[in-house]
C-alpha cells in the first residue's frame, strides 16, 4: 500500500515527479558515461601493456630497480629450465598463453654513414612469441596490432622506434609518415664508418660476417657494452621503424632478435635473458599464476631470488592513471550525487508542504509518525529507482550510438590515436554502483523532508492552508 | 447509565502565537454519552475545535485528564495515541480530506488496511458501507470526480469503516448547501442509529443543532451549559457493545 501510495503521489504532480526524474537520469548517465570512458580507457591500457610485456615477468629480485642498466649481472641463466619448468607445471600450464623470455639492454645506435648516433635501449624478443602476444584481447579492445615485423626475419633484422629512425635520419628508408628533413642537414658531415667499429661488428653479427649489410637498405651499427666490460657492435638491417605509442619510447626503442641481442651482450658466453614475460588467458588470473609461480622459482634458483612482477607494478603509469580516473569518477559522483541530493529532497520538501493536511488527515486516521516517514522515503526511492534506471538505458544507448561512430583520441603523451569507446555494459558493477548509490542519495535526501512531515502536529497541518 | 465514551476533568488548553500564550479553554468537565449525537455550540474563538481535538486524541491537554473509550489518553505515547484513534476514533472534515490519490472504494479501505484487515473482509465491508452512503455505483471515482456531498459521504463511510466508538466531525456540513447538508445529517443520523456511535460535532448549522441528543454551549473558553436533549435511559437501551456486525 505504501509503495503503490508513494507512485501515485509521485505521478500526482507529474511535470516536478518528471524533472526530478530527468535530473537523476542525466546524472545517473553521465556518471555511467564517464565511467565507461575511464573503463576503455584502462582495459586498452591493460590491453597493451600486456600485449607488449605479459601480465607478469620474471626476473632476479633486484632487476627492476637496479639491474636494467647492468643485463649481464641481472641476467637470468638457463632461464630455458624456468620455462620448460612452467611448460611442464600442469596448473600454470592452463593458464599460460605465452612465457618468452626477453633481453634488455642500453647502447648507442649509430648511422655513421649519415654521421648521427644516439643512445637507445634495446630490447631483444622471441619474434614468434611476441606476434601470439599481440593477438591477446581479453577486452575485445580495438586496438590496431599489426603483425610483428621481426617474425621470419633475419637474425640482423632490427625494428626502431619512429623517433630513432627520424634522429638516425632513416625516415626516407623506412617510409616514415610525418619525418621533415631537418634544417641542417646533420648527415651531410657524416665519415665512414671507422675501420675498427666495422671489423668489430663484422665479427659480433654472425649471419652478415664476412660482408657488409647490403646497400641501400636502411642499417645501423648497435654498441653496447659486453658482459666483460668491453664494447661490442652489430650491424642490423633496419625493416620497419614501429610507433611505440610515446614519444620518449620511439625516440629510444630498438628491437631485435633475442638471439641477436644475446650475442651483442653476451657474446660467446651462454646466452641470458633479463626477464620472462608471462602472458595468460585473463588478467584475474595473475593471483593464481603468481602462487604457482613463487614455489617453483624458489626451487630453480639457489644462488640469487628469482621474483615475479604483476604489469602494475611494471608500469606505475598504468596505476597512476587508473587512479587519475577513480578519483576523477568520484569526484564526479560526488558532485552529481549533491545534485541529486539537493533535486530530490527540494521536490520532497515541496511534497510535504502541498500535503500537509493530507498528513494531517492520515495521522488523525491512525498512521503513525513511521508511516509518514515510510510514505515520503518511498516515493524518494521510487523516483530513485526511475531516474537510476533511465539513466542507465540512456548511458547504454548513448554508448552504443558512440561506440558505433569508431572515434579515436590521441592521450597524452601518445603518439598514437585510440580508439574512443564507451564500454558501460560490460561494467555490471559500476553500473549496479551507481544505480544503488544514487538510489541511497534518494532516499537520504527524502529522510529529512520525511522526518519532518512525520514531526508535524497533527492539529496545525490540519489547519494549513 | 452505561459508561460516558468521553471524559474532560478540568482541561485546560492555550496556544502560542508568536511570543503570546492564548488561553482557549480554562478548565472544562465535560462528559459525553454514548450513542448519541452530540453538539458542541459556541461562537468563533470559544474552544469548539480544541475540545472536539482533545476528545479526538490529535491533540493533548496542558492540564487535566481526558479519558476516551474508558482509556485514560494523556499518558498515551504518541504511536500509542495513533494506534488508540485508528481503533477508536472516525474523523470527519469541513472540507471532506478524503486522500486525492485514492478512488471512493479506496478511500474507505484505507483505515482498515492500516489496521491490516484480510483483503476479502476489508472488500465486503467497504462494499457494504458504499451501499450504505448511496455511493456503491461511484467506487471507482477519485475525490476529484465527485460532488461536495458525495465526498462527504466517502468521509462518514471512512470514519465508520473500523467501526470506532466514536465519530469527530469538525463542522461536517458548513462546506455544503442546505438540501446537502440536511441529507448529509440524515445519513449521519442514520449511520449513528445503525451502528449506536457516538457523533460528537462542532457546528452552527441549525438542522443539526436540531437533531441532537445532547448540547454542549462553549463560551470563551468554558462550558456555558450542557443540554441533554434524551433520556439517560434512552443510551441504555441498547448498549454499544451490541453494535451490529453484519455488514461483512
Amino acid at each position: 500500500m505504501t509503495l503503490q501510495l508513494a507512485l501515485r503521489n509521485l505521478l500526482r504532480n507529474r511535470r516536478r515527479s518528471l524533472a526530478t526524474l530527468l535530473a537523476l537520469a542525466i546524472g545517473s548517465s553521465a556518471i555511467l558515461m564517464f565511467g565507461g570512458y575511464a573503463a576503455n580507457i584502462r582495459y586498452s591500457m591493460l590491453s597493451s601493456y600486456v600485449r607488449s610485456g605479459g601480465h607478469l615477468q620474471i626476473q632476479y629480485r633486484d632487476f627492476f630497480l637496479y639491474g636494467s642498466g647492468n643485463p649481464t649481472a641481472y641476467g637470468i641463466p638457463q632461464y630455458e629450465n624456468v620455462l620448460e619448468s612452467i611448460r611442464r607445471d600442469e596448473g600454470l600450464s592452463k593458464l599460460v598463453v605465452v612465457a618468452t623470455p626477453t633481453l634488455q639492454f642500453g647502447g648507442i645506435a649509430g648511422n655513421y654513414e649519415a654521421g648521427v648516433s644516439r643512445t637507445v635501449a634495446g630490447t631483444g624478443y622471441v619474434a614468434a612469441d611476441v606476434n601470439l602476444m599481440r593477438r591477446w584481447n581479453e577486452f575485445r579492445i580495438p586496438l590496431d596490432s599489426p603483425p610483428f615485423p621481426l617474425e621470419g626475419a633475419p637474425r640482423d633484422a632490427a625494428i626502431v622506434g619512429v623517433g630513432v629512425a627520424r634522429v638516425l635520419l632513416l625516415c626516407e628508408q623506412l617510409a616514415v609518415n610525418d619525418c621533415p628533413k631537418p634544417e641542417r642537414d646533420a648527415g651531410s658531415g657524416g665519415a665512414k664508418l671507422p675501420a675498427d667499429i666495422a671489423a668489430l661488428a663484422m665479427s659480433e653479427t654472425a649471419p652478415a660476417r664476412g660482408a657488409s649489410p647490403p646497400a641501400g637498405k636502411a642499417r645501423i651499427e648497435l654498441l653496447a657494452s659486453h658482459g666483460r666490460g668491453t664494447p661490442n657492435v652489430a650491424a642490423l638491417r633496419v625493416i620497419a621503424a614501429e610507433s611505440q605509442g610515446f614519444k620518449e619510447l620511439d625516440d629510444i626503442a630498438v628491437i631485435l632478435q633475442l638471439e641477436q641481442a644475446q650475442q651483442l651482450v653476451y657474446g660467446r658466453a651462454a646466452p641470458r635473458a633479463t626477464s620472462i614475460m608471462v602472458q595468460l588467458q585473463r588478467t584475474s588470473q595473475i593471483p593464481e599464476a603468481t602462487r604457482r609461480l613463487e614455489p617453483l622459482l624458489a626451487s630453480l634458483s639457489s644462488t640469487r631470488p628469482l621474483s615475479v612482477l604483476d604489469f602494475e607494478t611494471l608500469n606505475p603509469f598504468y596505476v597512476q592513471t587508473i587512479q587519475l580516473f577513480d578519483t576523477i569518477f568520484g569526484f564526479i559522483f560526488a558532485l552529481i550525487g549533491g545534485i541529486v541530493l539537493f533535486t530530490v529532497g527540494n521536490t520532497m520538501t515541496a511534497a510535504v508542504v502541498e500535503r500537509t493536511v493530507e498528513i494531517g488527515t492520515v495521522r488523525a486516521i491512525g498512521v503513525r509518525q513511521a508511516g509518514i516517514r515510510r510514505l515520503f522515503i518511498a516515493e524518494g526511492f521510487l523516483i530513485g529507482c526511475a531516474g537510476s534506471l533511465v539513466g542507465a538505458v540512456l548511458a547504454l544507448v548513448t554508448a552504443f550510438v558512440v561506440n558505433r561512430l569508431e572515434l579515436t583520441w590521441l592521450p597524452p603523451g601518445s603518439t598514437e590515436p585510440l580508439p574512443l569507446s564507451l564500454m558501460i555494459w560490460s561494467e555490471t558493477r559500476m553500473i549496479v554502483g551507481t544505480t544503488v548509490g544514487l538510489i541511497a542519495i534518494a532516499v537520504a535526501s527524502a529522510w529529512w523532508p520525511a522526518y519532518r512531515a512525520a514531526r508535524l502536529t497533527i492539529v496545525d497541518a490540519l489547519r494549513h492552508v | 447509565m452505561t459508561d460516558p465514551v468521553a471524559v474532560l476533568s478540568s482541561v485546560e488548553k492555550s496556544y502560542r502565537m508568536d511570543a503570546v500564550t492564548v488561553p482557549v479553554l480554562h478548565g472544562i468537565d465535560v462528559l459525553i454519552r454514548p450513542a448519541l449525537f452530540t453538539v458542541v455550540l459556541g461562537p468563533s474563538g470559544s474552544g469548539k475545535t480544541t475540545m472536539l481535538n482533545l476528545v479526538g486524541c490529535i491533540d493533548r491537554p496542558e492540564k487535566g485528564e481526558v479519558t476516551v473509550a474508558g482509556q485514560a489518553v494523556n499518558r498515551l505515547s504518541d504511536d500509542e495515541l495513533a494506534d488508540f484513534r485508528a481503533a477508536n476514533i472516525g474523523f470527519v472534515f469541513q472540507n471532506f480530506n478524503l486522500i486525492p490519490v485514492l478512488d471512493t472504494f479506496e478511500n474507505v479501505e484505507y483505515p482498515l488496511v492500516l489496521a491490516g484487515m484480510a483483503p476479502e473482509r476489508r472488500r465486503r465491508r467497504v462494499s457494504k458501507l458504499l451501499e450504505l452512503v448511496g455511493l456503491a455505483d461511484r467506487a471507482k471515482n477519485l475525490p476529484g470526480q465527485l460532488s461536495g456531498g458525495q465526498r462527504q459521504r466517502v468521509a462518514i463511510a471512512r470514519a465508520l469503516a473500523r467501526r470506532p466508538k466514536l465519530v469527530i466531525a469538525d463542522e461536517p456540513t458548513a462546506n455544503l448547501d442546505t438540501q446537502t447538508g440536511a441529507a448529509i445529517i440524515a445519513l449521519m443520523r442514520r449511520m449513528q442509529e445503525r451502528y449506536r456511535i457516538s457523533f460528537i460535532f462542532s457546528s452552527h448549522d441549525r438542522t443539526l443543532i436540531n437533531a441532537a441528543d445532547d448540547l454542549i454551549i462553549l463560551r470563551d473558553g468554558a462550558i456555558q451549559s450542557i443540554q441533554r436533549k434524551k433520556s439517560s435511559e434512552a443510551d441504555s437501551a441498547e448498549p454499544p457493545a451490541a453494535r451490529v456486525e453484519d455488514d461483512e
